[in-house]
């Protein structure tokens, strides 16, 4: 399957240039690289369960990413995710726990579907139709849910945290299916249906182009507001999604859930290779993107740093997003030297 | 030609903001004809281009395509009808193929409405680049292209959609001659095949090389549509030109005549931008005004912009009063005394919504200012004095600079260089878009600046205002100085045979 002719440059040149151009690769050679040497140094590292363990930990931002990706693609930024992600966890925990409405677990899988579906929708149509700027209307949202997330916990669950999730809730977080953990397989699914749209339906085509050329798009006739309300609309149901296979995991769901979630996935789609000013990326490169920064944070543990490692982690996050974004400037400048 | 016209404009009238870019325009164009559209800068050949291709709307008229009337203002409605643009910088997407640029916004599907059928779109791909005799790979994203293959790729998606009136607007703009000679067997096959086009072009030999037709625009309005083999370089121009000559010499000052014996204020020599401007060497005397002539693209504003230190360049020297201009540096140009107003005051020359003070006093706030504190008792008379001196109509200087009209805002640009006391002013389009009554104002302004001392280089389209004004004109054409000429030997046509490609030699 070719899920990687887009973005793919054909270039001459040094190879560490042909690397910067060619950033799958790039990100692949790095993941491998990462994976030897801590397997060198600690043999437990290389083990099946560790392996499980890392892809049960990526599965939610790999299903945010990918909405995400198509977001940046457009040539805009979603930063609200891990707001909408804590906000979608208190509502699921609070519909669903038999200390609180008790509703049937369907439903109210049904009703934080399309409360996140909403709030993508919300996001995409002031930004697009009320042409507020994609970082302030996300920051804007990411702060109001954070702020609805606590009053729904005071309120409602007397300030304290929701426990005592139904079993059939508690499968989509910790069950399988032919010994593939749920979430993962959500997953595995979501990315599979996002690269074929993005390579093989014009609306994935269309995605593109608006984040390559705007002003082209608008003359061949697209509507560049309804691809990106899509986008960003995609983005609040993947939330939800993510929402729903990830949080059964925890034994209780507090108010601070999704905090820093939202900077994981930009770094991990920027890093991935998607421009940050649009038109160039792949659903491959987002996917090796989450893996990468998953393996980071396990690899952090197994060097047995303790506290420090969420340090470590947040140090390394922020040093690769900035070289993901070097290296595509880099590129870039090659590129317009050689015209 | 006995059967009907292909295309039948009729009565079109678009304005924007006041100015009306198109009044009454009516032409037919024929089928499989190579229709020219000729005109100076501004005469409303784009304007009617964005009609055709339905990205604009217009406030009167109609158009009809084949007998049908067009629905106006609906790219799709355009496409449908048959027509297609070639645009004179290629829109279109760089990170995207080849084949999805040729098919992005209409793209055959499969398996239901959702799947693109690439197999179809790299067939049909491949017939099309076959049919204009290409071989390059349409797998490349477009910005791995020349210039030339991608305006094949914008071919290509004019003929998938079966396009019956081609537009390619300045289609040679960048292309060499080999290319160019190319894009002509092409155009002349599409021809034989049953297409129109319409080919707007500055380049006259061109116009004369393919066409059949001519139709000229001058200010908006349609002058004629003549079949070419009637017309000739000569005539045509004149039908472009067109306009009686205005107060040529009215308020003429002599103040330069004795300025040629002192030495240059400024001199440029041999200032070269790669694929920019190419060996430019020119001398501008204290009290005198020369003006820069050429069509939109000729490299004047590149080249202004370079002087001022504002782009970088590749080779050649820019000196003030015999000394040398360190290159790519501002900072150093106004030190030696320059200033440029720019030609788009819009976006470059003013902070619209801060007040008229805060604009006209920008250039100077280091000068204002104490212990990082700018003195308003300072600022307040250098404000009032620039108003009073360019009659700026503004109730006060607190009011905001976008309140004001295009003339006064004008105004403002210059007067915030003006702060500055320059010896050299380099004016870009100083008078684009203003009234008769202020443009003449402008022109008293730069008059008396001369008449001063300073060294003022103008730029200008307007051909009337360019001989109005300057005491020696200079001619770009493609990058190059095409020539000089004196005032007393300088009239519209011999500026414009200089300017045009395919016109007069040096």
């Amino acid at each position: 399957m070719t899920v990687l002719p887009y973005g793919v440059e054909q270039r001459r040149g040094i190879p560490m240039r042909r690397l910067l151009a060619h950033r799958e690769l790039a990100v692949a050679l790095i993941l491998a690289i990462t994976v030897i040497a801590v397997s060198i140094i600690n043999h437990d590292f290389l083990s099946l369960g560790n392996f499980r363990d890392i892809l049960i930990k990526v599965a939610p931002s790999a299903i945010v990413g990918c909405g995400l990706t198509f977001v940046i693609l457009t040539g805009e930024i979603d930063i609200s995710v891990g707001s909408l992600m804590g906000f979608l966890a208190v509502l699921l925990g609070l519909l669903t726990s038999p200390d609180y409405a008790h509703l049937p677990v369907s439903l109210s899988i049904l009703i934080v579907l399309a409360a996140g579906t909403f709030i993508g929708f919300i996001n995409g149509l002031l930004i697009t139709f009320g042409r507020v700027p994609s970082i302030i209307m996300t920051l804007g949202m990411l702060t109001a849910l954070r702020g609805a997330t606590k009053v729904l916990i005071r309120v409602y669950a007397n300030d304290r945290w929701i426990g005592n999730l139904p079993d059939t809730l508690r499968f989509l977080g910790t069950g399988s299916i032919l010994g593939v953990p749920v979430s993962v397989l959500t997953a595995l699914i979501i990315l599979i249906l996002c690269a074929l749209a993005a390579a093989y339906t014009p609306l994935g085509r269309r995605i593109y182009a608006v984040g390559s050329n705007t002003h082209a798009a608008t003359l061949a006739g697209l509507s560049p507001n309804r691809i990106k309300l899509f986008a960003f609309t995609l983005t609040g149901f993947l939330t939800a999604i993510a929402t729903m296979v990830s949080v059964p995991q925890l034994s209780v769901i507090d108010s601070d859930i999704g905090v820093g979630f939202e900077l994981l996935v930009v770094t991990a789609v920027v890093v991935g290779g998607t421009s940050i000013s649009g038109g160039k990326g792949t659903i491959l490169g987002t996917l090796l993107g989450v893996i990468l920064l998953g393996t980071v944070r396990t690899v952090l543990t197994f060097l047995k740093l303790g506290t420090d490692a969420t340090y470590w982690e947040r140090a390394i996050q922020g040093g690769f997003i900035l070289l993901a974004v070097l290296a595509d400037q880099l590129a870039k400048r090659d590129r317009s030297e050689d015209e | 030609m006995s059967s009907d016209p292909l295309v039948q404009i009729r009565n079109i009238s678009k304005s924007f903001g006041g100015v009306h870019a198109l009044s009454g325009v009516s032409f037919p164009i024929q089928k499989a004809e190579i229709h020219a559209l000729c005109g100076e800068n501004g005469a409303g050949k784009s304007t009617l281009i964005k009609i055709l291709s339905g990205s604009v709307t217009p406030d009167t008229g109609e158009i009809l395509i084949g007998g049908q009337p067009l629905t106006t203002g609906a790219v799709r409605a355009s496409e449908q009808a048959g027509i297609a643009v070639i645009h004179q910088e290629s829109v279109a997407f760089p990170h995207l193929s080849a084949f999805d640029n040729i098919f992005v916004g209409r793209e055959p599907k499969r398996f239901g409405k959702f799947f693109l059928d690439r197999p179809r779109m790299r067939r049909e791909t491949r017939a099309l680049l076959e049919r204009l005799g290409e071989s390059f790979d349409p797998r490349k994203p477009l910005a791995d292209l020349t210039v030339a293959q991608r305006q094949m790729v914008g071919i290509a998606r004019a003929l998938s959609q079966d396009c019956r009136l081609l537009i390619m607007d300045e289609p040679t703009a960048s292309l060499s001659s080999r290319e160019t000679q190319v894009l002509f067997r092409i155009i002349r096959q599409l021809q034989s095949d049953g297409v129109s086009i319409l080919y707007v072009s500055h380049r006259l030999d061109e116009v004369f090389e393919l066409s059949q037709n001519v139709t000229i625009f001058r200010d908006g309005k349609h002058v004629s549509t003549t079949p070419t083999n009637q017309l000739t370089t000569e005539t045509l121009i004149k039908q472009m030109v067109g306009r009686d000559l205005l107060e040529a010499d009215s308020s003429f000052s002599d103040s330069a005549s004795g300025a040629l014996s002192t030495p240059p204020l400024l001199q440029v020599r041999n200032l070269t931008r790669l694929g920019t401007f190419e060996n430019i060497s020119l001398d501008v005397h204290a009290g005198e005004i020369v003006g820069l002539s050429g069509l939109v693209g000729a490299g004047r504003s590149e080249l202004a912009r370079a002087i001022f230190g504002a782009d970088a360049y590749d080779g050649g020297s820019i000196l003030v009063k015999g000394s040398p201009l360190p290159p790519h540096s501002i900072h150093a140009a106004i030190e030696a005394g320059l200033a440029l107003v720019p030609e788009d005051r819009q976006h470059l020359g003013l902070v619209l919504p801060m007040s008229v003070g805060a604009n006209l006093s920008m250039t100077v706030l280091h000068s204002l200012t104490s212990a990082g504190m700018t003195s308003g008792r300072k600022e307040a008379p250098i404000v009032r004095q620039l108003m009073a001196d360019l009659q700026v109509k503004a109730a006060s200087p607190k009011v905001a600079a976008n309140t004001l009209s295009g003339g006064n805002q004008q105004k403002l640009v210059l007067g915030k260089w003006l702060a500055t006391k320059p010896r050299i002013l380099i004016l870009d389009e100083p008078t684009r878009g203003v009234d008769v009554g202020a443009k003449a104002e402008f022109h008293r302004l730069i008059r008396n600046l001369a008449a001063q001392g300073v060294a003022v280089l103008v730029i200008s389209s307007d051909l009337p205002e360019i001989l109005a004004l300057s005491h020696r004109i200079l001619v770009m054409r493609q990058g190059q100085l095409a020539g000089e000429l004196p005032r007393e030997r300088a009239t519209q046509e011999s500026i414009l045979s200089l300017a045009i490609p395919g016109g007069a030699a040096a």
